[in-house]
């Protein structure tokens, strides 16, 4: 299938993804705000929390997201309709829709530079923007852009330069590794489908299926890598008195909560409100 | 967004009272005299012509590019300048995606005039060919947050993409010595702008009939304000442009004085635009020569980002595992930094209120199959159908290893010691070691629990 060793141009292997970083609570305007960069591709996403009122075509049954793509220069076009789109649908599968009925909660993403990945880019800083803001969430997405080169191997986060030469790539999201705090593990049939499920893929360009399957084996792994680092870099911002009280939320391995500190909708929920909505998440089926 | 769903903020009777009575007194509610300016940071990015501006809690970012286009007919030797203004939805809750509104149509008017009629951009020197082919220099500003005074921090944003901001060099050639080849950077150096001077905007606002006047206004202090002025001086004191559209009337000999001070504020706002040009153009210039010398600079100088905090142990380890790590791209990514840690000093107290650390993970670290063993993966199959099949092997072969997830203790102690890069190569192997085993454990782990299998 290919030799091993791919040669890339800034010197990292195949399966090497750029330096992360990430820094939250930017904007003093938006609920919530989060930075998230991948090497030169670096997002600015901002939160609104809930405001009331949905638009015409959503369902007031439920709360609905609004996405705003910003691009660097030039006019709205397509491509960032596509984007919206894409971010719309992701961040509703992780978005706990059914707390806060008939309200738009509004997602601001400002492209600062792209160097390719730039959709996985976005949808990381959205979800740090997301718990930046206090939004109650399932879980996390974490997105990892996955290309495939002629050789046949697998190259994890191509920059620009590397996606316009490869023959093909896919953006991949799945949902983060969850962190049991029991020491008794959780059933296997609740782990199954959170695990292995993918929220979004967005391929582009060829690629045989068995290669498909290829990369979205390097993209679990690689995602298990960077829900790790959205997690170190979410716990080390968290005041300490807070972090117990999530400890109790974390109890259920599939909920992440970050604490509601002081924007927003979220911020008169008392603790047993948020438990309460822990609950709720265990009994929603799980798609 | 449906008007219904603008939530529209509006100020209480009390808080408009409390600003106006302490104006009265001469106080503001930030704790600024009347005239002074906020703390204004000037920051560049990667590429070339693209700057972000923070004052106070205003935040725009400015982004130049060019591209080659016909002249108008009517200076067929003159480039074109055109400004663009995006009130993004995120600076503020009332700002609508779509059309732009009333304030940012005149934000993109007082900057446009205060840049071409005063001719601060060389236009001339864009021609190419004339009649038929000039440069037009696009600048698109981003208001990302509302804190007030958006001209002003707008203009600078401008004025500093516009300095930093290089065109590629373009020459006739081809047969009949008509076509115009651009050259790519990598080969020719692209050039800069020419500018003969720096427009800079200083904002009055006026409350109480004209008696009182401040300086860079706040959010709230413009919802209270009765009118406003805009004045565009330079630093030779020439009045570029100057807006006051409606608003409470104000007498000559006050409009006489806002002139003045706002010629002072000018040379003050010019000095910080071009220090701040000087050293991201030193850095440029130091990243094109040298690539490896600025890991040495930079592992001194990352103590100046860290902040007070606990937790910054742990940052530091990432930032300069992160360094070590990459040494050709130390250059690409710390660039940034790099010109950060420079005005990072300024934002110290801004961020002792709100952490604003960014949260750098090491790179290399995160190979869920690691170099070391990769060999080892070549040698023992090359089918990459069956990666299950390999990480097998490789649990066996590591079995003895336990390791934790969590880097910070680990890096905590690597982060003791400043280190060369001949150090870091031992370092790399210890903690891929540890990433690849702990990849592969954890999916082993998964794997004998779920027994299924995904491929």
């Amino acid at each position: 299938m290919g030799a091993m060793t791919v040669d890339r141009a800034d010197g990292r292997s195949a399966n090497q993804l750029r330096p992360l970083a990430c820094s939250r609570n930017i904007l003093h305007r938006a609920h919530g705000s989060a930075r998230w960069s991948q090497g030169d591709t670096i997002v600015l996403a901002a939160v609104y929390g809930p405001k009331a009122g949905t638009k015409k075509g959503e369902n007031p049954e439920k709360a609905s997201i609004e996405v705003i793509w910003k691009p660097k220069t030039g006019q709205i076009g397509k491509l960032e309709k596509e984007y919206e789109m894409i971010l719309k649908r992701t961040l509703q599968s992780v978005c706990l829709m059914t707390i806060h009925p008939n309200t738009t909660t509004s997602i601001i993403v400002q492209v600062f530079g792209d160097d390719g990945a730039l959709l996985p880019c976005a949808i990381n800083a959205s979800c740090a923007a997301l718990v930046d803001a206090g939004i109650p969430l399932k879980h996390l997405a974490v997105a990892i852009c996955c290309g495939l080169t002629e050789g046949g191997s697998v190259i994890l986060d191509p920059t620009r330069a590397e996606e316009q030469k490869i023959q093909a790539f896919a953006y991949l999201v799945f949902p983060n590794s969850p962190l049991s705090v029991l020491p008794s593990a959780p059933s296997a049939e609740d782990d199954a489908p959170i695990e292995n499920g993918i929220i979004t893929s967005v391929t582009h360009g060829v690629m045989p299926v068995v290669e498909y399957f290829n990369c979205l084996e390097r993209g679990r792994a690689a995602c298990a890598k960077i829900s790790e680092f959205h997690r170190r870099s979410l716990e080390s911002q968290v005041p300490v008195v807070a972090r117990k009280q999530t400890f109790e939320v974390l109890w259920w391995p599939h909920t992440l909560t970050a604490w509601p500190e002081f924007h927003g909708f979220a911020c008169n929920l008392s603790e047993a409100d948020v438990l309460t909505v822990a609950c709720c998440c265990m009994d929603m089926p799980r798609t | 967004m449906e008007q219904r769903l603008a939530s529209t903020w509006r100020m209480t009777v009390n808080e408009r009272k409390f600003v106006e009575t302490a104006l009265a007194s001469d106080l503001r509610v930030d704790g600024r005299r009347p005239f002074d300016y906020r703390r204004l940071t000037i920051k560049f990015g990667r590429e070339d012509g693209s700057s972000e501006v923070q004052l106070g809690q205003t935040h725009v970012i400015g982004f130049v590019t060019s591209q080659l286009v016909q002249p108008y007919r009517d200076r067929p030797n003159e480039g074109i300048l055109s400004i663009f203004t995006e009130f993004s939805p995120m600076a503020d809750p009332s700002f609508e995606a779509g059309r732009p509104g009333e304030s940012a149509i005149e934000l993109g008017r007082v900057v446009d005039r205060g840049l071409r009629e005063s001719r601060a951009v060389d236009m001339e020197s864009l021609c190419v060919v004339a009649g038929k082919s000039v440069w037009s220099i696009r600048v698109d500003l981003h208001i990302l947050d509302n804190g007030g005074n958006l001209i002003d921090a707008a203009n600078i944003a401008a004025l500093a993409a516009l300095s930093t901001f290089r065109r590629p060099e373009c020459t006739l050639g081809g047969e009949n010595g008509q076509d115009i080849i651009v050259h790519d950077p990598e080969v020719m150096e692209p050039l800069t702008l020419i500018i003969h001077h720096l427009p800079i905007a200083v904002t009055f606002a006026f409350f109480s009939e004209g008696n009182i006047m401040v300086i860079d206004p706040t959010h709230k202090e413009e919802v209270v304000m009765g009118g406003r002025m805009t004045a565009t001086v330079n630093s030779n004191g020439d009045v570029c442009a100057v807006q006051k559209a409606g608003g409470e009337g104000v007498t000559p000999n006050m409009i006489m004085q806002c002139l003045r001070i706002a010629s002072m504020k000018a040379a003050d706002i010019t000095s910080k635009i071009k220090n701040a040009v000087e050293t991201y153009n030193t850095e440029r210039t130091l990243r094109k020569v040298k690539r490896h010398s600025l890991t040495v600079t930079h592992q001194v100088s990352v103590p100046d980002v860290i902040m007070k905090d606990k937790q910054a142990d742990n940052i530091i380890g990432h930032q300069e595992e992160m360094i070590q790590h990459e040494p050709d791209r130390s250059s690409n990514c710390d660039d940034e930094m790099t010109v950060d840690t420079k005005t990072c000093i300024k934002t110290e107290s801004n961020i002792r209120d709100r952490c604003t650390d960014p949260f750098v993970g090491g790179p290399s670290n995160w190979d869920p199959y690691l170099n070391k063993l990769s060999s080892n993966l070549v040698g023992k199959s090359q089918d990459l159908l069956g990666p299950l099949t390999i990480s097998k092997e490789q649990e066996d072969e590591s079995k003895s290893n336990i390791m934790a997830v969590k880097y910070s203790p680990e890096h905590a102690t690597i982060s003791s010691n400043s280190d060369t890069l001949g150090v870091s190569g031992p370092r790399q192997q210890t903690s891929d070691a540890k990433s690849l085993k702990d990849a592969v454990k954890s999916k082993a782990r998964k794997k004998s629990k779920t027994s299924t299998s995904t491929s």
